[in-house]
């Protein structure tokens, strides 16, 4: 999976968490060597890592010791799916207490995450938990102090740092092929009324608070935590900076079935150098469909699509010819005309590709460096740091949409 | 003269459009470039095989099974294609992609793939029934597929020269990926466009210069290159009366008043006999036509 990335220099010189899979860690193919996971929720999310985790079993000899679930359909659709062959429990403190794990796969709803990880850090246990860390920013705050006492890894599943077109266009953004960056824009927009389960008896039942725990403002910031906190986190990668503040409204204008989180928000982030990211997303509406799009001065890469764009594209040189021509007020034979030109690299809409690699799953990478850095027995802090402040500037700027004020990072809060 | 010149470029039908609108205002060119640009992406929708909702497509689809109506454009775009055709002696013919497809190296050998004798039995002109003033096109086999590649950049050039015309734009040179030119007005230093032909033995030399004013080149060739002179594709022009890629390294150069008319003539002028090509000239006011044969390494010249 990961020898196409691997030894890619620009990988280990911008992002030196790649440097795992350049030096993956050493292990034998006997049960002393295997890594044994333990899975605490196992919905959508949770089921999707879990194949993803299939899928590196043997290479990475791991073994799936556990799972957990606390909704009985799930946790029966568990022990479906593994077979039996993995311990499953209701309650996630059981597990731990009673199986020797050496990380855990965290998919719970948003809420539900800090007792988890801290528990599971203070047990020993490393922990790959799925975005955004916490409810509150004490939380937060709470998970990444148990982190850095236990030092157990705690990485947060913003699988975008480990996505091959993402990691590509750092480097071109790095480099400066598209200039200095002058502004951030990003958005997701769908058109859904994001219903998970719709036999829950309807919005306010208590299995419909459990299950459809996003609708939820004690659970969950909706959208904002959901999707926004992916893009909020790519957006300090690229500026290699926190926001300063950020500024926002939301508002339910469609979908108001008694959810109590915005079915469309907006928001502006202050950073460093006078740049603004400027954020959107609607559940309305899906013409726009997701993006995130870098500006500089010279060019833009959308990030989502995996394209660059030139501002000042080099022109053929025979229509250049034509243009100092008439420029300069002389009419002279140009060799302008013959054979269509076709481009000789992929390319739409007058962009080009950023990375031919954008079909590796980047989850699975995510996964696999995760279990190199947990034979390693620590990861990069860099990941880790990433995770804290997408979570942090995730509810900073559901609380701006919330207030109308204009938010910034309380002090006790920074890293 | 202003010496103001705006300048710009977008893609689309698989290569790239440039346009260069002197001596205006840049606002009033922006405007007129993006409804340029609008109009040829219209086009591309309308006719571009590779669009699954394009009217092409959706005659592709079901042509073989049922009369598909026809709107009256793409009306009007099958009686041209049928026009040239016959004045052509069928060397202009829109539906021999299958034979394209048959020839292309890794086709050649699959089992499931007609033979090229059943092919060109079962493709050519005369298996579409066009019905002109009912509006509607049936292929009589399933076999049978258009491809209006042969004629789409310069009917987008015909259109642009309307729409020019009709926002009273008096200088413009327009290039769709330098095949198709369309040159209106003088240059804005003074007497025709000189409009050179590039030389692939020699790049960056002309083989030929069209002097033009309101008028159009389209060059047609059994290549493609992209811009380094790299050779991309080679052989992408069947020879209807045999039914094989016409193969010696060939570009054949059109200049006439109508942009369309070039690029059809183009196409067909490539598999044509030399007494054809002479007899379809003398059809048109002020048409040239150049050949030139790269085979031998250098470039060789008929000028008709």
């Amino acid at each position: 999976m990961t020898a196409a990335l691997a030894g890619t220099s620009i990988m280990t010189t911008t992002m030196p968490w790649f440097n795992i899979f350049n030096n993956p860690a050493p292990h034998g193919k006997g049960a002393s060597d295997r890594v044994r996971i333990g899975m605490i929720g196992v919905g959508s999310r949770g089921r999707a890592l879990y194949l993803n985790l299939v899928e590196l079993k043997d290479e990475m000899n791991i073994e799936i010791a556990a799972v957990c679930d606390n909704y009985v359909p799930h946790y029966d659709r568990a022990i479906e799916l593994t077979n039996g062959e993995a311990e499953a429990f209701l309650d996630y403190r059981e597990m731990i207490d009673k199986v020797d794990l050496d990380a855990v796969v965290i998919a719970t709803p948003l809420h539900e995450h800090a007792q988890q990880t801290m528990d599971c850090l203070r047990a020993g246990i490393h922990v790959y938990c799925e975005k955004s860390m916490a409810r509150n920013l004490d939380d937060v705050k709470a998970m990444y102090d148990t982190h850095q006492e236990t030092g157990n890894i705690l990485l947060i599943g913003h699988q975008r740092l480990f996505n091959p077109v993402y990691l590509e266009a750092m480097d071109r953004i790095q480099r400066g092929d598209i200039g200095p960056i002058t502004m951030l824009r990003g958005w997701w927009h769908r058109n859904t009324d994001w219903v998970f389960y719709t036999d829950t008896g309807g919005r306010g039942t208590a299995l419909d608070r459990q299950r459809n725990w996003r609708f939820y403002d004690e659970y969950s910031a909706g959208m904002i935590s959901e999707l926004g906190s992916h893009h909020f986190q790519v957006a300090n990668w690229v500026l290699g900076n926190q926001p300063l503040s950020v500024m926002g409204s939301g508002s339910i204008n469609h979908f108001d079935d008694g959810r109590e989180v915005w079915d469309n928000f907006s928001l502006v982030f202050k950073y460093p150098e006078k740049i603004h990211f400027s954020y959107d997303c609607i559940t309305s509406n899906k013409h726009n469909g997701v993006q995130v799009q870098v500006l500089g001065n010279d060019g833009t890469i959308e990030l989502e699509s995996n394209m660059q764009f030139e501002e000042f594209p080099t022109e053929p040189p025979s229509i250049q010819g034509l243009i100092d021509n008439i420029e300069q007020n002389e009419n002279a034979t140009i060799p302008i005309g013959g054979a269509t030109w076709i481009p000789n690299a992929p390319m739409r809409l007058g962009g080009s590709y950023v990375s031919p690699d954008y079909e590796l799953n980047d989850t699975l990478l995510y996964l696999e460096g995760f279990i190199n850095f947990v034979r390693n027995g620590e990861a990069p802090e860099k990941l880790t740091r990433e995770g804290y402040q997408a979570s942090t500037w995730t509810l900073l700027a559901e609380e701006a949409t919330k207030t109308g004020r204009e938010v910034t990072l309380p002090e006790k809060y920074r890293i | 003269m202003s010496s103001k010149l705006y300048h710009n470029r977008f893609y689309a039908m698989g290569t790239r459009f440039h346009a260069l609108l002197p001596g205006m205002e840049e606002i009033r060119a922006e405007q007129i470039f993006y409804r340029i640009k609008m109009e040829v992406e219209r086009i591309e929708g309308k006719i571009s095989r590779f669009l699954p909702d394009s009217d092409l497509s959706k005659i592709n689809r079901l042509a073989a099974r049922e009369a598909v109506r026809l709107d009256g454009e793409m009306t009007d775009i099958l009686s041209a294609c049928q026009t040239c055709w016959n004045l052509t002696d069928g060397a202009f013919d829109m539906t021999l992609r299958p034979l394209m497809e048959y020839w292309k190296e890794d086709q050649k050998n699959k089992a499931e793939v007609p033979d090229s004798k059943k092919l060109m039995e079962n493709v050519g002109f005369d298996h579409l029934v066009f019905n002109e003033s009912n509006r509607t096109i049936t292929f009589d086999n399933d076999l049978v597929e258009l491809d209006l590649g042969g004629f789409g950049k310069g009917y987008a050039l015909e259109k642009v020269k309307d729409l020019l015309s009709e926002t009273s734009v008096e200088q413009a040179f327009i290039s769709f990926g330098e095949s198709s030119i369309l040159a209106v007005g003088n240059h804005p230093a003074g007497d025709k466009w000189r409009i050179g032909m590039n030389n692939y033995a020699e790049p960056g030399n002309s083989v030929h210069e069209f002097r033009v004013n309101n008028g159009s080149v389209s060059t047609s060739s059994n290549f493609y290159l992209d811009d380094t002179g790299k050779l991309q594709n080679h052989r992408h022009v069947i020879d209807p009366k045999t039914g094989k890629p016409h193969e010696p390294f060939t570009s054949v150069s059109v200049s006439v008043e109508s942009p369309v008319l070039a690029e059809m003539m183009s196409t067909a002028f490539l598999v044509s006999s030399d007494d054809k090509i002479k007899e379809v000239m003398n059809h048109y006011d002020n048409m040239e036509v150049i050949r030139v044969n790269y085979e031998s390494g250098s470039a060789k010249i008929t000028q008709f």
